[in-house]
């Protein structure tokens, strides 16, 4: 068992070139705040130095408090708090965060259902072949108008929306991976006895799965994006919307914490993912589910989950 | 009983030519008798196996097992394939159970069988374990006991061990015959190794270019160690097998083709 100081120490040992290109790029941006010229609009630099973005434009964020309970509220006249930034940002990051994983859930539910159930039948399969292209087609940020006019501008036309953008990616991705299924498995079950459809849940699914955490690891950055680009245009809360309401006033500095708050948000979710789909596919040899999951993801893992070969 | 008349199989191979993988076979199998199947690669000895276990279907003829004609898979008839099928997904007790499960065995009962195969293929204290975390030959020992544990009356194995070294190829030997003596069920078994055919089975059947070419009863005592298999029947028969596999003359190679061209 390692103590905390060392193994902190191994993380940066292993990762300092990353660390110090990260250090290079803050003290570049740092620099280029204290010399970048004043928004025409508001007293505010073109890019918004680091003490700026994590003193005034976090304070400002208490404008953003629109319930009249625990923070004095600014838009009608009260004093901007700390506390009444935390909440505003606490509460917006919470709506976003509920849109982006209910839609997440519902696309990822509703696309492998449907994939699945293409794969069973090769007539479907066929059937489906053009429209699913059509489909990849669309632009997704294009469409966000059409939802709002079907749903409204309300939570619901954001999770479908997120749900439809990430839907069809999990919908061709299952039916692609239930068209790699290795044939053996599926003889070997039927040799077994084993129905049509316990073959579908314990066999196609679990032998799928792999395909199906690759296609959470790109349609996350992919929902990230239709959840804010929901909230830009339409909804009128969330974290995507507090930029838009920064932009209005040229409040850069605004812009970019909500914009740092975005990295860490999707960075976290990535990790909680990969957690997850390490978990999962823990039945893979590390290698092959490093692969699918990130390759990075072996240097994260207890030694424990390391394979271990037993004799025979 | 296994009752084969006049098996053909044709199919087209991925380059379109027509591939006649077997032409005319008519064998019957007697309950309880170890059958080795011996011959080349692409001489329609996977095939056969696939159409006994009603993977491929024939183009004519017929297959019958105790009277009832094969028109696809059936728990009656498990496979060990030359392939690793275990589920890696599954733990090593799940995949015993797979098949028990998937006959609606009360789950009391799949305990029950599920302890007593994994001990039977001397795998009890691996139950939890991940396939992944078995060597190769601890994987076929599991495919082996998920098969015998669903009950299967006729055991196909496809070249089961032609992937394994030779020590751990022995001990599979010595564990298969032990199983099957105890169980009295049919195996049919493939496989390219004369050697191995000797120590397996009680009849072997030569098969060249989709034909069975021979029916030898092989009437040596058991176990057949090095000094039964140097003996002059054992030598004999070896020397009938070469000669049906056109072997004495040299070697012609053809085309191998795959079963998976089959679907």
């Amino acid at each position: 068992m390692t103590t905390l100081p060392a193994r902190i120490l191994c993380y940066v040992r292993a990762r300092w070139i990353s660390i110090l290109s990260i250090v290079i790029l803050v003290t570049i941006w740092e620099i280029a705040g204290h010399l970048s010229p004043k928004s025409p609009l508001r007293e505010s630099p073109l890019v918004p130095p680091l003490e700026m973005i994590f003193g005034r434009s976090l304070l400002g964020m208490s404008d953003y408090w629109r319930i009249d309970m625990w923070a004095p509220m600014p838009v009608v006249g009260g004093a901007q708090t700390y506390l009444g930034a935390f909440l505003a940002l606490a509460y917006h990051s919470a709506l976003t965060i509920f849109r982006l994983a209910s839609g997440l859930v519902l696309g990822a539910v509703i696309g492998t259902l449907l994939g699945l159930a293409i794969s069973w039948s090769p007539f479907l399969r066929k059937l489906s072949g053009a429209p699913l292209h059509l489909l990849r087609m669309f632009p997704l940020l294009a469409m966000i108008p059409l939802f709002q006019f079907w749903f409204g501008a309300n939570n619901l036309s954001a999770i479908v929306f997120v749900a439809y953008g990430v839907g069809v990616v999990y919908f061709v991705a299952t039916i692609n991976a239930a068209s790699n299924v290795q044939g053996k498995y599926i003889d070997y079950a039927h040799t077994l006895g084993a129905s049509q459809l316990r073959i579908y849940l314990r066999v196609v699914f679990p032998a799928i799965l792999p395909e199906l955490f690759s296609s959470i690891m790109l349609t996350l950055g992919l929902a990230w994006s239709a959840v804010i680009g929901a909230e830009y245009v339409g909804v009128n809360s969330g974290i995507g919307r507090m930029i838009i309401w920064a932009e209005f006033f040229s409040a850069t500095g605004r812009m970019m914490l909500v914009t740092i708050l975005l990295i860490v948000y999707a960075g976290a979710s990535y990790l909680v993912c990969r957690r997850v789909a390490a978990h999962v596919l823990r039945w893979m040899p590390s290698a092959t589910r490093a692969e699918v999951v990130d390759h990075s993801i072996e240097a994260e893992l207890p030694m424990e989950d390391q394979p271990v070969m037993v004799n025979r | 009983m296994i009752d084969i008349r006049d098996a053909r199989c044709t199919f087209r191979h991925t380059s379109g030519r027509l591939v006649e993988a077997l032409r005319g076979v008519s064998v019957t199998i007697d309950d309880g008798e170890f059958v080795c199947l011996v011959g080349r690669s692409g001489h329609g000895k996977s095939t056969l196996l696939r159409a006994l276990a009603g993977l491929n279907p024939l183009s004519s003829g017929a297959i019958a097992f105790d009277g009832n004609t094969v028109t696809g898979p059936s728990p009656e008839r498990g496979m060990v394939f030359q392939e690793d099928t275990v589920f890696p997904w599954m733990r090593v007790h799940d995949n015993v159970a797979f098949g028990l499960r998937s006959l609606g065995t009360r789950e009391s009962e799949t305990e029950k069988l599920v302890s007593e195969w994994l001990s039977a293929v001397k795998l009890t204290g691996f139950a939890h374990s991940w396939p992944k975390e078995l060597s190769g030959g601890m994987r076929k020992r599991v495919a082996i006991a998920t098969v015998f544990a669903t009950g299967a009356k006729t055991l196909l194995m496809d070249e089961p061990f032609g992937s394994l070294d030779y020590v751990t190829r022995i001990t599979l030997h010595s564990l298969l015959l032990d199983l099957w003596a105890r169980t009295n069920r049919t195996i049919v078994f493939v496989t390219h190794d004369i050697e191995e055919a000797l120590i397996l089975g009680d009849r072997i059947l030569v098969m060249s270019e989709g034909q069975i070419v021979d029916d030898i009863r092989v009437d040596l005592k058991r176990p057949r160690d090095e000094e039964v298999r140097a003996s002059t029947r054992a030598v004999t028969v070896t020397k009938s097998i070469i000669r049906n596999l056109g072997l004495a003359g040299g070697v012609d190679e053809t085309p191998e083709p795959k079963s998976s061209d089959l679907r």
